[in-house]
């Protein structure tokens, strides 16, 4: 009967180590993947906050979601836009990336254009178009 | 010589004054605009597109392992067919496509078959009897691409009386010169709808 408890104790440990050391892979400076800085980032919510910015026209799109990876040495980016509204929304999107120094890492990028149905989900992906680039910032802008 | 009376003059005179002062009031307006801007003016094939795909084609080829792995592989563009029924700059979208690459550092490019003669042109020049031989560039001395980069665009366009739709889809491809191999493609699709009224 001990043998049993012993086991599966020994088995909920196992599970809780695997789990946290899943939780401390994240590099520091690093939330989902993403580059933060020294900024505090506990959650999803908080890195969408920090990544992305409105500009011009306020959007009711939101992103949701973002998570990124490296491919070479450059990042690539995925983040979830979601519109929760009864209305087909228009927006536009672009990346501003940012160099180790803070300075623009790239030229102004092109808006795109962007049509989302009502109650939908869409993840727009992109990656970095240098090395240069270690950071990032999602820039929405209404068309409405 | 016209015979202006007073009576007549009296009417002429405020109507070219009219006249002058509507050709200054119809004066066009020029201002600068965002280059990098949405430009919806008509529906056919615009700047936002010609970006939109440049950029589009560009982060992707660069997502792929063939070049990021980072060995500088050395690419040839060819040419980008316009299978549409528009006018269609396709090297502008291939000059743009390299910018982008040669900037990204991830990629060098080989002269292509279009820059060939006067890249012959500049190394006959220079093997001439005017210049230093110990400081002109040699002949047989130029690296060949591992790669070449081609692709096509195409259209659907649909008309009825009140709306007009128009479909372009772009498609590059990166293939191995030496064995065949297709490395890399990828597509971008752009949908324009314009209704009258």
């Amino acid at each position: 009967m001990n043998r049993t408890w012993t086991i599966i104790a020994l088995l909920v440990a196992a599970l809780g180590t695997g789990c946290a050391a899943k939780k401390g892979f994240e590099k520091p400076g690093f939330s989902f993947g993403c580059p933060i800085g020294d900024a505090k980032v506990s959650s999803m919510e908080d890195l969408v906050k920090l990544k992305v910015v409105q500009e011009g026209k306020r959007t009711t799109i939101l992103a949701t979601e973002m998570r990124c990876t490296m491919t070479g040495d450059l990042y690539k980016v995925d983040v979830n836009l979601n519109n929760d509204s009864s209305d087909i929304k228009r927006i536009n999107y672009k990346f501003r990336w940012i160099d180790r120094e803070g300075m623009r890492a790239w030229e102004e990028e092109t808006w795109k254009p962007l049509l989302m149905y009502e109650n939908s989900n869409i993840t727009v992906s992109t990656v970095a178009p240098t090395n240069k680039a270690v950071d990032f910032r999602l820039v929405l802008l209404s068309q409405e | 010589m016209i015979d202006l009376s007073r009576p007549r003059r009296l009417v002429l005179l405020p109507l070219l004054a009219a006249v002058a002062i509507a050709a200054g009031c119809a004066k066009d307006t020029v201002r600068y605009g965002d280059a990098r801007g949405v430009e919806t003016v008509t529906n056919e094939f615009g700047s936002t597109d010609l970006q939109m795909i440049a950029e589009s084609m560009t982060r992707s080829m660069l997502g792929a392992p063939v070049v990021a792995g980072g060995n500088l592989p050395i690419v040839t563009v060819q040419e980008v067919k316009n299978k549409t029924s528009d006018y269609i700059d396709t090297r502008a979208i291939t000059d743009s496509i390299r910018a982008e690459l040669q900037k990204s550092g991830q990629i060098r490019f080989a002269v292509d078959a279009a820059a060939m003669q006067q890249q012959i042109e500049e190394l006959e020049r220079q093997q001439s009897e005017y210049y230093d031989p110990n400081k002109s560039a040699e002949t047989g001395k130029m690296v060949g691409a591992a790669y070449r980069m081609e692709g096509n665009i195409t259209s659907i366009v649909k008309q009825v009386k009140d709306v007009k739709d128009v479909y372009y889809k772009f498609n590059l491809q990166l293939w191995n010169v030496r064995n065949g191999l297709l490395e890399w493609t990828d597509e971008k699709e752009i949908r324009k709808t314009t209704t009258k009224g």
